[in-house]
């Protein structure tokens, strides 16, 4: 498997929890199941939405964008594309910082943690890692490199490179 | 040069077996897309049924709904006259009854009483246990003369964890009385006469009288809830005191209006 596949099983897993948040925040789901904190009070406090929507929305939204474009990476035409490695590494990044500040919020604002919300921050941070890994193999370079003395190291795709002109 | 054909062929088989669209390649997206559809699978029936399972009616039991209130006075919030009343026993001191308050009372306010649909009625049920609820629920009735009563419910209850432990409260209440704008020498008075202490106990002993043990306890038509339940309990039993007069249930009554409420 490669790190976009890996990154789109993580954000679908994210869009699944947000989405769970997100209904109860639109008062489909009654009560959440939560074995560790309050998810109640944080979920309820004035925090939990952001710029009129709640945040787990913005969660779920988030986490498919994430996801249509990982699965658009590993179609064969882009699996090399470098600019798929960088809208995921954008992505994934304002993720975490967006995370980074909900965390911020629940331990010294509201002084409660969330055990899904904590769920959303560890899946932001992988697919983060998982991108910033995927910039780096894409960036490697393809082209034939001069290595000196008549000799032309082969391409990265494992292409022949043309013939060094004599001069 | 040995070392170099050891780079380039370790780059060739990187190139070829990740990002190839060899037979393997082929294998491992197949496989891929086959973990991606059972994940989804499994994560939309379990959003399905915890959506729409039955909800939970922790100790519901049936009670005479023609029992007398006596002289107890409750706090009324929503319009006095709604065909519904959600009677509800409480203790200030009660770590159950503050996350009621804090997490799912909002939403009961906003969605059921400022609709017109039930109205609200709190009773204190001071615990004996808690030596701070009965000072917090003077705190609140003196809020009450003040018409700042919900105000106060709702300080009291977030800052419970700051009141609860001190040996002696008033600090703290006072502090909330100053925030939410009372008069604050007035409510000291009041405060330190103890000049509710008798609605208080008949509040509490008209609990015992219709049988309420632990709080909080919800009464609703002939329904007891003994439990800090969630929305979905206190609407599910709104709705049958509301079929129960041939009314529409909650669901099918129209979208609240905001700021409807009265005291």
């Amino acid at each position: 498997m490669t790190k976009r596949m890996v990154i789109a099983l993580l954000a679908l897993v994210g869009a699944l929890v947000s989405t769970y948040l997100a209904l109860f925040n639109l008062g489909i789901i009654g009560e959440l199941t939560c074995s560790v904190g309050s998810c109640q009070k944080v979920q309820a406090s004035e925090w939990s939405s952001f710029l009129g929507l709640p945040v787990a929305a913005w969660g779920v939204g988030f986490y498919l964008a994430t996801l249509a474009v990982a699965l658009a990476g590993v179609q064969p035409r882009l699996e090399e594309s470098r600019r798929v490695s960088l809208v995921l590494a954008v992505l994934t990044g304002w993720g975490v910082l967006f995370s980074a500040w909900l965390t911020y919020l629940e331990l010294f604002v509201i002084r409660e943690i969330c055990q899904w919300c904590v769920a959303s921050a560890v899946i932001v941070v992988g697919m983060f890692i998982l991108s910033i890994l995927d910039v780096r193999e894409n960036s490697e370079p393809r082209t034939e490199q001069w290595t000196g003395a008549g000799e032309v190291t082969p391409s990265e795709s494992g292409v022949s490179p043309p013939p060094h002109p004599r001069v | 040069m040995a070392k170099e054909r050891m780079e380039q062929g370790r780059r060739g088989r990187r190139a070829g077996v990740v990002k190839g669209s060899g037979r393997g390649g082929r294998q491992s997206q197949r496989s891929f897309y086959f973990v991606l559809g059972a994940v989804a699978l499994v994560g939309a029936v379990a959003l399905i049924y915890i959506a729409t399972r039955p909800p939970q009616r922790p100790m519901v039991t049936t009670i005479d709904p023609a029992a007398n209130t006596g002289e107890a006075r409750p706090h009324v919030y929503g319009d006095p006259n709604a065909p519904v009343t959600i009677a509800e026993f409480a203790d200030f001191q009660c770590g159950w009854c503050a996350q009621f308050a804090i997490v799912t009372q909002p939403d009961v306010k906003r969605r059921i009483v400022d609709a017109g649909l039930a109205n609200y009625h709190f009773y204190d049920f001071p615990l004996p246990g808690h030596a701070n609820a009965f000072p917090a629920a003077h705190a609140a009735a003196c809020a009450a003369d003040q018409g700042r009563f919900w105000e106060m419910h709702d300080q009291i209850f977030m800052g419970q964890n700051d009141w609860a432990p001190r040996r002696n409260p008033k600090g703290a209440f006072e502090e909330y009385a100053r925030q939410i704008g009372l008069d604050t020498r007035e409510w000291e008075r009041c405060y330190d006469d103890q000049r509710h202490q008798e609605r208080i106990q008949a509040n509490a002993a008209e609990g015992m009288r219709r049988g309420v043990s632990s709080t909080p306890t919800f009464i609703i038509g002939n329904r007891m809830v003994s439990s800090a339940v969630g929305y979905d309990v206190i609407r599910a039993q709104v709705d049958s005191a509301r079929v129960a007069q041939g009314l529409a249930p909650v669901g099918a009554a129209p979208a609240p209006t905001p700021g409807g409420g009265s005291r």
